[in-house]
């Protein structure tokens, strides 16, 4: 097994024994379990209900998993000195950085598959078939993390875990907003504040270029041109962060 | 005409190696680690480090492990910068106060050390089941590391180490934690290495284990190498003392001796007193014209921890830990 197989399932291994990861797992797992509850209360159509409440329950929980784990690990490496042991190896801190990426990955792989699984189970008891929308929610879903562990992984490359923890948590609610932020600056009387806006709606990744979950409530048909140009962005962005955090640690010093 | 062979490759060399750390929110405060450190360690050797406090030991193993990068001069490990991974393949480094993961058993933690380390796949259970057993881990390795005792995880941590057979050891405080049967252990692991080929620096604060198992030493304080040399040159450098113990004479008609001792202690209403050889029939003459008498008289071997003491006072040392705030 080469170095960046083992960092990988290492961090894996890491994940599914922290008490945080299981908790959140359970969370989710009751969260998506409550929504058949609400259905039976709700005035919308059953199916709407589990589509919305299952995805949403599925992006919430996941999300807040992504930034923990992609911020906090580096940080408590850097801490505790675990780091000596690893980087002193014959490993650059490049396959380092992409092993703990990968290992995080296939955790949020691993766990978002058990949801969808639960979530597909769901709808199959209420007699509801899994769509295509449902399915390309879910897989937008997953690229969007990945998007969001690469910017705490370049946060946390260089910075304290709660700062990146911060960071990444602002950059993901901005990321939902950038098209609004873009239309603000657009309506601004000011060029200097439309060139802010600009900026900023560059600068953060577009997450709501990957939200499918409306199309997949409302069943609205997904162009495959549209999805395939958002995933092309989002490892293009993904790609850019991993790039930065490879290169702020290959110049950090571990005192 | 006969070729010149070329010189053979160092394990570690350091090539006037400074570096400065920068602290502060705004990393303006300047503090001098090492300046200009100039250190060879040859193939075989075990290779002492000693100094205070923020002498710079850590420092000089944490640039020559790829963790902290030298602001001036050069480092060669095996011939390569310590950036090049192919050089660090041949290291297994045991950092001070180690942490592994320790959610993960023994046992799992030196398979990861070996992995990383690209020992050769077929052979890592083998040789995972072969270090276990000789820091005495063998039977505890499938408990997770977070219930492990201090001196255990040291084993461990030693484990990955050495599980990928290096040719060069890097030990920093390598008997820290570990109880008298375990520095025992420690020793024999160490001295087994040597055995086999391999190059050990290490770094400690208990000098009798320099002494007992280095060539060679160097001295660091407030980051410059005062001293360099091998152990036993550097402890015949200077003659043994005597102590001799006296009784019938106070502290005040010793003082009024022509010959002066190095040290002098009361203890239980006799005295102490620690002398050069050269000087000492010429004190116990004295003491004797004086009425006093000489209770006890022993040879004194210079040890490593007096010449240890001279060089670090010498060197006008201190006892504030860390570098030197240069700005």
């Amino acid at each position: 097994m080469n170095a960046f197989a083992a960092l990988t399932l290492n961090g894996f291994r890491e994940a599914r024994r922290n008490r945080v990861t299981l908790l959140i797992a359970g969370f989710a797992l009751v969260l998506l379990l409550c929504s058949t509850l609400l259905a039976d209360v709700s005035i919308a159509s059953i199916e709407r209900v589990l589509v919305d409440m299952g995805l949403s329950g599925m992006s919430l929980m996941l999300v807040v998993l992504a930034i923990f784990l992609s911020t906090s690990q580096l940080g408590r490496e850097i801490e505790r000195r675990t780091i000596f042991m690893i980087v002193s190896k014959p490993v650059s801190r490049a396959t380092f950085i992409l092993g703990r990426m990968a290992g995080n990955m296939l955790t949020l792989a691993v766990l978002l598959l058990a949801m969808a699984a639960i979530f597909w189970v769901e709808l199959a008891l209420f007699g509801y078939p899994m769509r295509a929308q449902y399915g390309v929610a879910i897989a937008a879903l997953y690229v969007e993390l990945a998007v969001l562990s690469s910017v705490g992984f370049a946060m946390s490359s260089f910075a304290g875990p709660i700062v990146s923890a911060m960071v990444t948590a602002g950059v993901y609610l901005a990321g939902h907003l950038s098209g609004d932020i873009y239309r603000l600056g657009e309506s601004a009387q000011s060029a200097f504040l439309t060139a802010i806006a600009k900026g900023v709606y560059y600068l953060l990744p577009n997450l709501d270029r990957l939200n499918f979950r409306p199309h997949a409530t409302y069943l609205i048909d997904i162009s495959g041109a549209d999805l395939g140009l958002s995933v092309l962005y989002a490892i293009a962005y993904a790609g850019i962060m991993l790039s930065l955090s490879v290169l702020f640690f290959a110049r950090r010093d571990f005192k | 005409m006969t070729e010149a062979s070329p010189p053979p490759i160092l394990p570690i060399e350091f090539k006037a190696v400074s570096k400065q750390y920068r602290l502060g929110f705004w990393l303006s405060k300047k503090v001098q680690a090492l300046k200009s450190l100039d250190l060879r360690v040859e193939q075989g050797q075990i290779f002492g480090l000693l100094g205070p406090n923020g002498a710079g030991k850590s420092t000089t193993i944490k640039i020559l492990m790829n963790l902290v990068q030298a602001s001036a001069g050069e480092v060669r490990l095996f011939g390569a910068s310590p950036s090049d991974a192919k050089a660090r393949r041949q290291v297994g480094y045991l950092p001070e106060n180690p942490a592994p993961y320790d959610y993960l058993t023994g046992r799992e933690f030196v398979t990861l050390g070996a992995q990383l380390a690209q020992f050769p796949a077929k052979e890592i259970k083998k040789r995972v089941d072969e270090v276990l057993d000789v820091v005495g881990m063998a039977r505890t390795a499938g408990l997770q590391i977070r219930r492990y005792s201090k001196g255990m995880v040291q084993r461990v941590a030693l484990a990955q180490a050495l599980v990928g057979a290096p040719k060069l050891l890097v030990l920093d405080e390598p008997t820290s934690g570990l109880d008298p049967v375990g520095r025992r252990q420690m020793r024999d692991i160490i001295l087994h290495e040597r055995e086999r080929g391999t190059t050990i620096l290490f770094c400690t604060h208990i000098i009798p284990d320099i002494e007992a198992l280095c060539d060679r030493v160097a001295v660091l304080v407030s980051g410059k190498l005062v001293q360099e040399g091998g152990v036993r040159e550097l402890l015949t450098t200077k003659a043994p003392g005597v102590e001799i113990a006296i009784e019938g004479i106070g502290r005040e008609a010793l003082d009024a001796l022509k010959v002066s001792p190095e040290a002098v202690h009361e203890i239980g209403g006799r005295l102490l007193v620690r002398v050069s050889g050269a000087d000492s029939n010429a004190l116990i003459g004295q003491i004797i014209a004086a009425g006093g008498r000489v209770t006890q008289l022993q040879q004194v071997r210079f040890s490593l921890e007096d010449l240890f003491m001279d060089v670090v006072n010498s060197a006008g040392y201190t006892a504030s830990a860390g570098g030197e705030i240069v700005g």
